[in-house]
């Protein structure tokens, strides 16, 4: 194709421009590129086969820096209690200014970012407290974690441990 | 001279240049993308959990203090510095093991293999104390050895049938020892779940 470009452009004799492209095909260094491409090809198949692409994402966790005996004091009114029952049954209840809370609600996990971003539609200030029965599967952790943080709110949340009346809170309502 | 010209000349000749520039990309590629698997193949393999996690970050190259966790609540203390190693459990194959549940029995020092593989680096096997007592002495020793350049990232790799409590205990300890940012490993899921 490009040999014929260059010869209608060359001259308009056609024999004794096909001659003069030849002659100067011939004239040039040519290298031989088979053992390259061999040696290339080997590395190729090397580095494919040893690599590993899909590098594993990390999800990041920060807990807060604050000492056990540090108190902080928190409205109960702008508390969400997040307990996590051992079969992996998520339960929300609010609390309430005078201390106690509401029942809790079961909320199924497929709704769980929905429902969060609607609790904190109507109040933004509110501190997710969660409890995780230590039975539980770290899995239904980390998709409790993962989303939290896909739900568009701000993200306050801290761990506490799952005491004695949370579980019976959490059997109470259904286990 | 002439002779093997002529000889030369009937044969078909394909131009390799373009195969050439094809593959020089491709290996260029594979180069500087590739991570080895060699390196973490003295690692312990767990099942990861999934995650959709949209402000995701990658895991770090290099300084990183893995903790993993297999299903029967084994923690495995692990960095990739030998020479912190060598320095801190005195032998630069050596790994940690911590079972936090005193309930149960650790898999491995019971049975010596995990799940159902042979593990061949020395293990050490700590109880609270120790294990929060090294966790210390490693970060500390790699940033003496670099002259506070360099610090361990932690990051936690769970298997997804490790019971919580296993996660709380170690959490804990991690809060004991000031260590409030760590980074949970998981498996990317594509996120169809709307």
């Amino acid at each position: 194709m490009a040999g014929g470009g260059f010869d209608s452009a060359e001259s308009s004799g056609s024999s004794r421009g096909k001659k003069k492209y030849h002659k100067g095909k011939k004239l040039g260094v040519r290298i031989d590129m088979t053992p390259m491409v061999d040696v290339i090809m080997l590395l190729l198949t090397f580095f494919m086969l040893t690599t590993t692409l899909a590098t594993p994402q990390v999800m990041q966790i920060n807990l807060p820096k604050g000492e056990e005996t540090d108190k902080v004091k928190v409205d109960m009114g702008n508390v969400l209690f997040i307990r996590v029952s051992g079969a992996g049954n998520i339960y929300f209840s609010l609390g309430k200014s005078d201390g106690s809370e509401m029942l809790p609600e079961r909320i199924p996990f497929e709704n769980l970012r929905k429902t969060l971003e609607s609790y904190f539609a109507s109040n933004p200030n509110l501190l997710m407290l969660i409890k995780f029965d230590r039975k539980m599967k770290y899995n239904n952790m980390v998709d409790i974690l993962d989303e939290i943080n896909r739900a568009k709110i701000e993200r306050k949340y801290s761990f506490l441990p799952m005491e004695e009346i949370d579980i019976q809170i959490v059997t109470a309502a259904g286990g | 001279m002439k002779k093997a010209r002529s000889i030369k000349k009937p044969g078909i000749n394909i131009d390799m240049t373009p195969l050439v520039d094809v593959i020089m990309l491709l290996l260029t590629f594979f180069m500087l993308t590739a991570t080895f698997k060699a390196a973490d193949s003295e690692a312990i393999e767990v099942s990861l959990p999934k995650s959709v996690n949209t402000d995701s970050t990658r895991l770090p190259e290099n300084d990183i203090m893995t903790l993993t966790l297999t299903n029967t609540g084994d923690i495995f203390l692990d960095v990739d510095n030998y020479n912190v190693r060598k320095d801190v459990f005195g032998n630069e194959f050596a790994i940690g093991l911590y079972h936090p549940d005193s309930t149960s029995q650790s898999e491995f020092l019971t049975t010596g293999k995990i799940g159902d593989k042979e593990f061949k680096r020395e293990v050490i096997p700590m109880n609270k104390a120790q294990f929060e007592k090294y966790i210390n002495d490693l970060r500390l020793n790699l940033i003496n050895r670099t002259e506070g350049k360099q610090d361990f990232r932690i990051v936690v790799k769970g298997d997804k049938d490790t019971d919580f409590g296993v996660v709380e205990d170690l959490m804990k300890s991690l809060k004991e020892t000031k260590n409030t940012r760590f980074a949970l490993v998981t498996d990317l899921k594509s996120a169809t779940l709307e």
